[in-house]
């Protein structure tokens, strides 16, 4: 397919065009990534609802069925499952472990361990684990 | 279930080769020491063997990766049993399959399975520091800026 940039001078202007016989996956993939940021979805704190950006979540971790959605500015929870997120969220957003979703965009680095889970560092300083059985799809994400 | 088998079947090839690589060092040492190399060779007995005694040594592997290795501690204890286990099942191997008849055998068998141990765990530690470096790189391609 024929990718055409160009340099526009402001966020508001930004927009892309896909021009396609049909929507395939990589296609599907391709509009998932690039609606990544400017998704956003409903959580609460102190009994006050917020409408996030996705691209404000470090993380979501569900603990006793519960789902938490952490960002820099504090713990929210959500009414979501983890599931449901999962599929809502897309692009870079992935299970790290069966009770975790992370946002690849805000890992700062990785640690392989003897174990051979990977300790994923985020931006926040926060350490989360991606399990073993969760690394080769973190790989494909990244196109390794 | 399909990654636990896949596990299996690549530690099998690791530790076969190793135990292969370790059979060679075990001939050059006795050429060093002046055995005539002529008299070197593996029947296909023996060449079963290594291969049952990589598969099998495989099995506690599978025991040792599990997802609920939260603490280190717990993971190191588990290394520790895991050597063990498998020191026990070449040492028995070695017997049943005549790998060596007399002490001086045994100890150099204990050696080379030392020696194997390190190796396997010294190519598993650079796959994940290449690993890491791979998704390192391409993190760094994707990461939010704050």
């Amino acid at each position: 397919m024929q990718v055409l940039f160009e340099k526009v001078n402001s966020k508001e202007e930004e927009q892309a065009v896909i021009k396609a016989v049909e929507i395939t996956d990589e296609i599907s993939g391709a509009i998932e990534l690039l609606e990544g940021d400017s998704k956003s979805f409903a959580v609460s704190k102190d009994d006050k609802v917020y409408i996030i950006k996705a691209s404000a979540v470090y993380y979501i971790e569900s603990v006793d069925k519960k789902t938490f959605v952490y960002t820099k500015q504090g713990c929210y929870d959500c009414k979501y499952r983890l599931y449901e997120l999962e599929t809502l969220l897309g692009g870079y957003f992935m299970r790290c472990s069966k009770s975790m979703i992370i946002n690849l965009k805000k890992v700062r680095t990785v640690k392989s361990q003897i174990s051979g889970r990977i300790d994923a560092t985020l931006l926040n300083d926060e350490v989360v684990v991606i399990s073993r059985g969760y690394v080769k799809e973190v790989k494909r994400r990244l196109g390794i | 279930m399909m990654n636990k088998l896949k596990l299996w079947l690549e530690q099998t090839m690791m530790i076969s080769f190793a135990i292969f690589v370790g059979i060679l060092i075990e001939g050059v040492v006795y050429a060093v020491m002046g055995d005539d190399l002529a008299n070197f060779n593996l029947t296909w007995l023996q060449l079963l063997s290594v291969i049952l005694t990589g598969a099998l040594c495989s099995v506690p592997t599978l025991f040792l990766f599990t997802e609920d290795d939260r603490k280190k501690s717990h993971f190191m204890l588990k290394l520790v049993l895991h050597f063990i286990g498998l020191y026990a099942i070449v040492s028995i191997f070695g017997f049943i399959f005549k790998w060596y008849v007399h002490i001086d055998g045994f100890i150099f068998i204990t050696v080379i399975f030392f020696l194997v141990y390190a190796f396997v765990w010294a190519v598993t530690l650079w796959f994940h520091k290449r690993d890491d470096n791979k998704i390192n790189k391409a993190l760094d391609d994707i990461r939010d800026e704050e």
